[in-house]
């Protein structure tokens, strides 16, 4: 009689344990954020502007691959939707999920991103240059969203995500200005660019508990005209609205950004 | 006891609110009958009665302008339905011209886009066109906000609406929209007529019985609209060249074509068409019935224009008549606040 009570009572402690067990093994097997570990780790990014390499300082002349000499006014974006990524292990950690940096630089303090990882030995970033379309139809934003920041456009709802501006004896604009405001959310000829980097010498970085880690990611501004488009002032020194040409532009300083250095301290 | 307690403990925690600021009193919206369901998300800014005297106060204050002539309701005026009462196009700083006829402001939680090409996506946003349009009413964003933090007033009635006195542009903002957004016609003759509570007299209804038959497909009603986006064959103005849509979407397809316009209210929102080339109902009716202009993009509606014989149009004047809304133009809820 006690066996024929013992019996049914395993059972229903094993299909128990079962049903605790199995789901929590399915939510580790996949990448789903709703188990992402704690990010704790201080992960900085600095951005710095470069003309091929070499320190961009506003106001002195460079040459594009066209062969136009230019000086640089202005030169921001944004960045947002970063990820961490491991390629070997498949394993993507959002940072700072649904935060928007304005990279200006003319202020270095934006330059600086100040951010939260998980720990983790990753070999990719990525992120978006600009603003996703969702938070473009989502009415009034904040912070570096604020419409007040120069980076809205008011007659045709839109974030600029880039901005490049400055002079060119090959523009033949009024004062050979040239301006760039890259924008365009929606449609085919949308500027949104999520972009991965590796980093140098193809390593790994890992980030431990404990100690913070200083990535440099350079933003050259020669890239914006040319690979794979050919963008001339001569021709283009004004692009301002969302369309084809924007588009261009965008496909051309996807390429801009290169990490160059990492410190874990 | 436990019952008690929990009700206690409820109510408690009701009262409450973030930063010990008192809790904001809701503000209903009410679908007119017989409207459809809105197009407007109010669950990201709920309307509030706080929020909303915000918005009145701001939508009348001269301080969002750079010369302080020109709040919004200097180019939306109460009595015109909202519109710029007898003017084609509107005054804007230092003597200027806005390049299209200042729409009424009513019945816009019913839309997804705004002004005449629909360029902008979200009501909220919409003000910041105006505000910083050189001219318009000229003023830099941040100038606006500076000037309102200088204000003992604003700082109070940031705090009532979005508990701090925290003033940035997004809550300017969201508060200029609760104010909008409140702004329904819904009760003019016709909504009575609609609701079995008045008839039309035999010019209206034999106004209504042709409209129905000529006009309907775009002015679809309630709304007298249907939102899209049209060539009513109306010649390119050489000075402005508007090419309408198109300026927004870069397709060759919406050239020409502006938002159909509701026509409630139509008697107190003259002149009419994007530039307000028309001065009053007759001039419309004409141009549809003698003036299209053919174009590649005109609507297929309109290849053969609307014939209409004078008593239609006599008739159909009568009708658009009952479409002004005095419940709404006299409202004392939306007039300039002492």
């Amino acid at each position: 009689m006690a066996s024929m009570r013992t019996k049914p009572h395993y059972l229903l402690c094993f299909l128990l344990l079962a049903a605790a067990i199995l789901p929590s093994c399915q939510k580790e097997l996949s990448n789903e954020e709703a188990q992402t570990p704690d990010a704790t780790h201080d992960f900085n990014i600095q951005f710095n502007p470069v003309v091929d390499g070499d320190a961009l300082v506003f106001g002195d002349t460079y040459t594009n691959a066209s062969g136009e000499q230019y000086t640089i006014r202005a030169f921001k974006f944004y960045i947002s939707n970063l990820y961490l990524i491991n390629t070997d292990s498949n394993k993507t950690y959002a940072v700072n999920k649904d935060e928007y940096f304005l990279v200006n630089f003319e202020d270095n303090s934006s330059a600086t991103l100040k951010l939260k990882a998980v720990p983790f030995t990753y070999n990719r970033i990525s992120f978006l240059i600009g603003v996703d379309s969702i938070r473009n139809v989502s009415g009034a934003q904040t912070g570096a969203l604020d419409p007040g920041k120069g980076m809205f456009w008011t007659w045709n709802t839109g974030y600029i995500m880039a901005k490049l501006e400055g002079s060119s004896p090959a523009s033949s604009q009024p004062n050979n200005v040239f301006e760039y405001h890259i924008g365009g959310f929606s449609g085919p000829d949308n500027a949104l660019k999520q972009v991965t980097l590796s980093f140098p010498l193809g390593e790994d970085m890992k980030l431990e508990t404990g100690k913070t880690t200083a990535m440099t990611i350079t933003a050259d501004a020669n890239a914006w005209f040319t690979n794979p488009n050919n963008i001339q002032l001569s021709v283009n020194a004004v692009v301002t609205t969302p369309g084809p040409l924007a588009r261009q532009v965008s496909e051309n300083y996807a390429n801009m950004f290169t990490v160059t250095d990492i410190v874990n301290q | 006891m436990a019952l008690v307690l929990t009700g206690a403990l409820l109510t408690e925690s009701c009262r409450k609110s973030d930063g010990g600021a008192p809790a904001t009193t809701p503000m209903s919206f009410t679908i007119p009958q017989g409207f459809p369901a809105t197009k407007h998300d109010f669950t990201a800014n709920p309307v509030t009665k706080e929020g909303f005297e915000l918005g009145r106060k701001l939508f009348y204050d001269g301080k969002l302008s750079k010369d302080g002539n020109f709040p919004c309701a200097s180019c939306h005026q109460q009595f015109a339905a909202f519109a710029t009462f007898d003017h084609d196009l509107s005054h804007g700083f230092n003597n200027q011209f806005t390049t299209r006829n200042a729409p009424g402001l009513f019945n816009l939680a019913w839309q997804s886009n705004f002004h005449w090409d629909g360029g902008i996506n979200n009501l909220e946003v919409q003000p910041l066109a105006p505000i910083t349009a050189p001219n318009e009413m000229a003023e830099d964003i941040n100038a606006v906000v500076e000037k309102l933090k200088q204000d003992e007033k604003y700082r109070t009635m940031f705090r009532s609406a979005f508990g701090t006195e925290e003033i940035n542009s997004q809550r300017m903002l969201k508060a200029l929209t609760q104010f909008m957004l409140m702004m329904t016609s819904g009760n003019s003759k016709y909504d009575k007529v609609k609701r079995g509570e008045e008839t039309f007299n035999i010019a209206e209804q034999t106004g209504y019985e042709i409209f129905k038959a000529k006009c309907a497909s775009c002015h679809v009603e309630p709304l007298f609209t249907d939102h899209s986006y049209r060539n009513n064959g109306l010649a390119v103005n050489s000075f402005l060249k508007d090419p309408g849509r198109m300026r927004i979407t870069n397709k060759k397809e919406d050239s020409l074509k502006f938002k159909v316009p509701t026509l409630r209210n139509i008697y107190e929102t003259y002149p009419y068409m994007h530039d307000g080339r028309f001065w009053n109902l007759s001039q419309v009716l004409e141009h549809y019935s003698t003036g299209i202009n053919q174009s590649n993009t005109l609507d297929p509606l309109l290849q053969n224009k609307i014939p209409l014989t004078a008593t239609d149009k006599f008739n159909l004047i009568y009708f658009l008549g009952t479409l002004s809304d005095t419940s709404f133009t006299k409202d004392k809820r939306f007039v300039q606040p002492l």
